[in-house]
Order: C-alpha cells, then structure tokens, then sequence
C-alpha cells in the first residue's frame, strides 16, 4: 500500500488535531473529490472524511491511508430566511452558521456546543440538538444531501423545500451513516425562528419541570435540573412565574461533558432518569429528560459495561463516542439487519473505503 | 392461498376485485385476488406465495391515495392491512406501536384518554390508515411546526422480499447503524409491506387558537405567511385558501367565509395559554400591517371546527362546480409562492379550466385543484397535460414533484424532473436490494430505464474538467 501516493499528494495539507496516521489532503472542488474516490476505490485506498474532527471518536479506530478534510467545502451556498432553509456545504462549520442566522433569528437545530464541528460532521454522525424534544433531532431537519459514493457519482437525494416525498429518502439513510454511503458534500437543512424571548430556569424537580408542556429541553446537568423556554416575551415572562426556581435570561447550553472516555447513552425516553440514576461514580453528564439521550465523560471505563447490559435489556445502547477502549466495542450489539446494510453499503461503497471497520458490527 | 389465509380473508370474485382495483386516483388496475392478512406472519406467507408465482404484491390500507400509488396497475396480490389494526400505547414513552390498518384518527382518539395525539393529520384522516401514512410519508396541515410522518415514525415491523419478517428501530432515540426504517417510510410500499408501526405521540397541548384573516389580494396574504415566520414564529398550521375555492366551500358549509376575499388564511397557535394568546396577537397585527380585511379567532371547539371543516371539506365541495377534479400536489420554495400561482392561474385561465386553490402555504405545499367533467375524453386528456404543466412550473422554481401525495404511477415519468439519471440509478439499486424479484408494487414511484446508468465496465467516463 503506498503510503503518500503521487496522485492525491499535491492536496496535502497540515490538519489541526488530526489523527496520527494517514496523509492529510483537501480537495479545491467537487472534481478533486470525485477523482480522490476514484483513485481511492481503483487502489484500494482506504479514507477517513475530516469535518472539524468532534465526532472522530465515534466507532473502532481503523487506520485508514487517506484523511479527507472537508475545508474546501464550507460555503453557505444558498440561504433562503423566507422559506426557513439553507443550502451549506458540509465543512462549514456550525458555530459560523449559527452566527449568520442569528442575523435573521433563525437556527439551525443542531448542537449548541458545537465547538469545530461541522453541519457535515453532525449529520454524517447523527448528533442532534438539546433542543430535539421539542424541534426534533438532525434526522427530522435535513432535507437534502449531496454525496460522492465511494466510487466516484454525484448523487442527490431529497430537495431544498420543507416538505417532500419525491423518491427514496436516501438522505435519511445518510444521517448517521459516517460516510459509509459516500462523502456527504451538501446538505439543505429545515431551519427553525427563534421568537425573541428566552430563559433558562433552575429547579429543584423534574416534576416542577414538567409543569410547562413543551418547553425547549428539559436538562439535567450534574445533578442540576434546568427548563430552557422560548418564546414571546409575555409567554417567557408568565412560564417562568409559574416555574418558580431560578430564573437567567437567555439560553444558557452546557458544554457536552468531558473526560478520557465519551459516552451516549440511549435508553427509552422513561429512562433517563433511572439512566442518569446508573451511571457510575465518578461520571459526568448532560440528560435531556423525555428523549432518552445521556451525554456522558467517565475517566475510565470502570462501569461501563454494567451500564451497557441494563441498557441493551431495555432496548437501548451506550455507544463510546471518545476513547482508546481496547476490547471493548465501541457500539455494543449490533443492530438486526447486518446484512441488509452490508449491502446497501457495497453498492454505495462498493470498494469499502469510507471509514471501514468503523461502524457497527464492524462494517 | 386460501390455505394460509383461510377462505374468507381471500377474494376472487369479479365484483370483489373490481372494489379494490383502483384506489383514490383515477388509475385501474386488475388484481387476481384481494387478500386480509392479520398479522406479519400471514403477510410473509402471502410474499412468499406472490414471489412463487411471479405476482406483484400491492399493499393498500383504506385506499385514499390519489396519485395510484395502490392501485394495481400491474394485477397481482392486493394485500389490504385493514385486518391488522391492534393498538398498544404506552404512555411514558410517548409511544404506540400501531397495526397498519388503524386509521389516522382513531389512533389519536385512543391516544386521547393519556392526553396524547399523533401529529400528522391529511384531510383523509378519518378515513385513511397508519400504513398509508407510512408508505405515503403523509403530512397534513399541522406537520408544517410537526414535520410529516416519518418524523413521528421510530420503528416499524415489516414484511421484506422472501417474506422475511423484520423490526427495525425502537423506543431509544439513535440507534446505532443505517436508519433503514427512514428509507422505507414514504418508499410507497415498493420495498417491502409494512404490518406494524412504532410511533411517536406528541402531548395535546394545553390551549389553541385558530385564526380566519381574509385579504383583497393573493400577496398580501403570501406576504403574511412570510411575516410571520419572520417574526420568529412558527405556528401550528398556516393553511390558504383562494376566492373560487372559499365560494364553493362557502355555498355549502354557510361558515361566514368572505366569499369576496381574494384570499384565506387559516392559522393555529398551540401550546401554553399564556403563549397562544401572545403569539395570535402577534398574528393579528402582522396580518393587519399587510391589510389583512377581517380576522376572526375562533373562541370555542365549536368555532374552531367549523373554520377547519372548510379547510378539510374543501376538495369535496367541488363536487358542486363539477362531476371530476384532478388534484395536483407539488411544492414550491415559499418565496416563489406568489409568482408560481400567478403563473398557474394564467396558465387555467388560456385553457378555460376552472382552477381552485387550497394549500399549505407555510411549507408551500400547492394544491391546484381543476374542476372537470372526466366523460369528455379531449377534456380530461387537456386537464392531465395541464397539470403536468403545473408541476414543471413548480419544479422549474426549485421546487418538488410532491408534497405528501406521492409518486405512485401518476408522477413517476416526472421523475426526472427532480433528479438526474445519478439520482435514480441510486435510487433503483436500492429498490433491486430489498425487491430483487420485483414483487412489491412494481410500476410504482421509479420510472422505467432507472436502473440504466452505468460506467462502462472498462475505464469509466469522467465528467469535464476532472484531473486523473
């Protein structure tokens, strides 16, 4: 296997906070990225897509030959504030997004925290807002995806209007896929308004919580126990009256937790409180309570397994998401249908260069 | 056949196959046996015997799809899933797993007693089942703050090629490996046949309002719609209706709709109390600044009913303008909205059709409506080359083929109109992945030749300017 093949070299770049193996390189233009597939899949190739690398911890960490940096593709291509969509490339990175709609008072309903992180990275990876309770995760909020299979084609699935069932959802099948379909080039996203008022409520149960139907996210961070609302100022004013409990204008998003080792733990909806109730000692955490979502850091990976097993028992999983774990897989039991998405992969990525190994069951 | 199913969950008879020959749409098809499994397992006898036979399989719930999407337009099996309608809630999740053949709003009426509801709500929704909202990722006006079907689809029990029974996805948000499940709703039951569904049920919120505002022109209500999202807010529901289509539903229904206005616009705001009536206030003063002539709030249940049963009747009052319509459903971006209609009204007018129009305009989701009389040959082939017209207006502006209605057959050669030779190719090996017989509903959604792009074998072809 060559190791700095003459063909893709001259896109070589210096990737800050990349992985410790592989060539680096960045594609100028949609051609660049269709003839390094090409040349990926001709010569058995292997590549790892890099957004802002967040979500690189995700899976088995296979070496691969080739890192393919998503600089290049970072424009806002098409931002339509009427129709609350964005056409954005998928190295664009979420935080610069955000600021521009913010302009606007529209977001896009991905992670608050985002850090580097990428639209591209977040869809390829499946991570969802705090706010998904209320304004659904990022599978409800692509509407479109352009990818370059592993074998070179330009495929477009969905369109840039709110609402549409023309054809396969083939960009659902992508949220979540990291790349295994090919390399996620655009995505148009379902934006959101973000009415003017705003507040983050501190209290002592969740019970008090749930006072408000619907509120933004309903967290627990540590222990502590915060409602996020938005709205009309009245309608902010008169939910946080009868919320009681410690009241600070604005959104006040935690940072996801951190440690030597990240987790996701995914249990039914009712569980997150038994979930946040078992998590080791030592453990810190972001619930979002009446979702089933627990982010968590742990300095080791004491514990883990045990929470794994009560996890599974109850249909759920807990997913390392950051972390050399040596033995312990990084997705837990795979999901049924190995094979069915065994094949929908081969025909996507038929010479298996995008991220193998990488997800469940070892594809 | 009947073995499996025993005698009575088999029809052959012609006036039998005749009922069930065609759904909503105008298109007929000739199937050779009608048949009502009761659960997954018979379904994946059915499969079986269809794959031996070399018979495509058409699942139908109650049949209110109107682009033929369950018509049998290539005979064979229609399985018809109106025997498998178990119901099993559970309330802290927030979860039903649902048998196909449960109607729409019987879910959410059972649903009811734990102050839970399902979102998507078409205008069939007192007819239509859970399946057909699957396999059509069916919307309703209220999916504009909700998002159509799939949004509210966590897993699904399914019946694949070979009979294969599988479960897909669960109560636990994000499970890990491909969302299989998300490519199979809204797939119009081309990939396999769908028996049981998990879903999702949103709490009823605690206090409503819906708003009636009538305007003199067609942009100031357009310009409202765009007002108000702009304002930060995303109502439940933002529903237009346009002068011909308010007389008809006014002539019979006798609501006090403003048969004069150029233009309707329905709202509803939902959530806490405090928060509706701030939000409708907000409503009212933008549509105001756009001269907005009249807003009514609707104060009761019973108000609010009565403003929704025009909007919900609408297509059947036409039968007072003529005996047929054909209906179009095609998506525009939303600030393409004013001009795609004043182009699809020119359009009617220079072919002396009669148009109506009533739509979701917060997703610029486009019903044209033409009013017609069928028997006249030369008619209906002009209203059909008229709405595909429509359609290609909608699509040259960025928009879709479909909002909710689906492919079916009735869309399937505009295919191209959205996507590229690619695009369906990709589309098409999936297809082959899961129907590699071609056993579910054939001649549905792809059009012919999909499956044609191809590299050459050799050294392939590449696009202009790309470097080896």
């Amino acid at each position: 296997m060559t190791r700095h093949p003459q063909h893709v070299s001259w896109l070589e770049v210096e990737l800050d906070g990349g992985p410790d193996y592989g060539l680096a390189i960045a594609p100028h233009t949609l051609n660049d990225l269709v003839a390094v597939l090409r040349y990926a899949t001709d010569n058995g190739q292997t590549i790892q897509v890099w957004g802002g690398g967040t979500h690189s911890g995700f899976g088995a960490d296979v070496p691969v030959d080739l890192i393919v940096s998503m600089e290049h593709f970072a424009e806002v291509e098409h931002w339509e504030p009427d129709d609350l969509t964005i056409l954005v490339g998928a190295g664009a990175r979420i935080a610069d997004v955000e600021e521009r709609l913010a302009e606007r008072n529209q977001t896009l309903v991905m992670n608050e925290r985002p850090g580097p992180g990428t639209v591209g990275g977040s869809v390829a990876a499946a991570i969802s807002s705090l706010r998904r309770g209320r304004l659904y995760g990022v599978r409800e909020r692509v509407l479109q995806v352009t990818l370059v299979t592993g074998d070179g084609r330009i495929v477009k699935s969905g369109g840039r209007v709110v609402k549409n069932v023309t054809g396969f959802d083939l960009h659902r099948l992508c949220v979540g896929a990291f790349g295994s379909l090919g390399v996620i080039v655009s995505v148009c996203l379902k934006l959101w308004s973000t009415p003017p008022a705003a507040a983050t409520v501190t209290i002592d149960s969740l019970q008090q919580g749930r006072v408000i139907t619907r509120p933004l996210a309903l967290l627990e961070v540590d222990g502590e126990k915060q409602v996020f609302l938005r709205g009309t100022a009245k309608e902010v004013e008169s939910q946080v009256a009868r919320l009681g409990g410690r009241a600070e204008p604005g959104l006040l998003w935690p940072e996801d937790p951190s440690g030597n080792f990240k987790w996701s733990l995914r249990v039914p909806p009712k569980l997150t409180e038994e979930g946040v109730g078992r998590l080791p000692d030592g453990w810190s955490y972001v619930a979002i309570h009446d979702v089933g979502e627990i982010r968590a850091a742990s300095p080791s990976l004491l514990g883990a397994a045990e929470l794994r097993e009560w996890a599974e028992g109850r249909g759920g999983r807990l997913v390392k998401t950051l972390g050399q774990a040596g033995e312990f897989d990084p997705w837990g039991t795979p999901p049924p249908g190995l094979d069915l998405q065994r094949r929908i992969i081969a025909e996507f990525d038929p010479g298996r260069v995008i991220n193998p190994g990488r997800l469940p069951g070892g594809i | 056949m009947r073995a499996v199913l025993g005698d009575e969950d088999v029809l052959t008879e012609p006036i039998e196959l005749h009922l069930f020959s065609k759904d909503s749409s105008l298109m007929r098809g000739e199937p050779v046996c009608v048949v009502f499994p009761d659960d997954a397992r018979e379904v994946s006898e059915v499969v079986k015997i269809a794959e031996r036979h070399g018979q495509p399989i058409v699942a139908r719930g109650a049949g209110t799809g109107l682009a033929a999407g369950a018509s049998p337009t290539s005979g064979g099996i229609v399985v018809v899933t109106t025997a498998m309608r178990d119901v099993d809630i559970d309330p802290e999740n927030r979860t039903a797993w649902v048998g196909a053949g449960v109607i729409n709003l019987d879910l959410s009426k059972e649903a009811e007693q734990y102050g839970l509801h399902f979102a998507p709500d078409p205008s069939s929704q007192a007819a239509c089942t859970i399946g057909g909202n699957v396999g059509n990722n069916a919307g309703g006006p209220h999916c504009l703050a909700e998002g159509s079907t799939t949004s509210h689809v966590l897993g699904l029990e399914v019946v694949l090629a070979g009979g294969e029974i599988a479960v897909l996805g669960g109560t636990a948000p994000d499970l890990p490996g491909l969302d299989i499940k998300g490519l199979i709703v809204g797939s119009e039951g081309t990939l396999g046949v769908v028996t049981r569904v998990l879903v999702r049920l949103l709490p009823i919120e605690p206090d409503v309002r819906t708003l009636l505002m009538d305007f003199s022109t067609v942009e100031e209500a357009a310009k409202t719609v765009s007002d108000v999202i702009a304002a930060g807010l995303v109502p439940a529901a933002l529903e237009m209706m346009d002068q011909q289509m308010v007389q008809a539903v006014e002539n019979w229904l006798h609501a006090g709709l403003p048969t004069d206005a150029a233009a309707i616009l329905l709202s509803e705001v939902v959530g806490e109390t405090d928060g509706v009536v701030s939000q409708a206030e907000l409503i009212e003063s933008i549509a105001r600044q756009n001269r907005a002539r009249s807003i009514q709030v609707a104060e009761t249940a019973e108000e609010r009913a009565l403003l929704w049963k025009g909007r919900k009747s609408a297509f059947g009052s036409v039968a007072q303008l003529a005996p047929d319509y054909h209906l179009h459903d095609a998506v525009v971006p939303r600030h393409r909205l004013v001009e795609t209609l004043t182009a699809i009204y020119e359009l009617a007018e220079r072919h002396g059709l009669t148009m109506c129009n009533v739509f979701h305009a917060g997703d610029g989701n486009l019903h044209p409506l033409i009013a017609f009389d069928a028997s006249d040959e030369a008619m209906n082939a002009l209203v059909h080359e008229v709405g595909e017209e429509i359609v290609a207006l909608c699509t040259k502006v960025g928009g879709s083929l479909t909002g909710e209605h689906g492919v079916g057959l009735e869309k399937r050669h505009m295919m191209r109109m959205n996507f590229t030779e690619i695009d369906l190719d990709a589309q098409a090996r999936l297809k082959e992945i899961f129907d590699p017989l071609s056993v579910f509903n054939p001649d549905k959604v792809l059009p012919e030749g999909s499956r044609c792009f191809d590299f050459g074998g050799g050294r392939r072809e590449l696009p202009d300017g790309v470097w080896v």
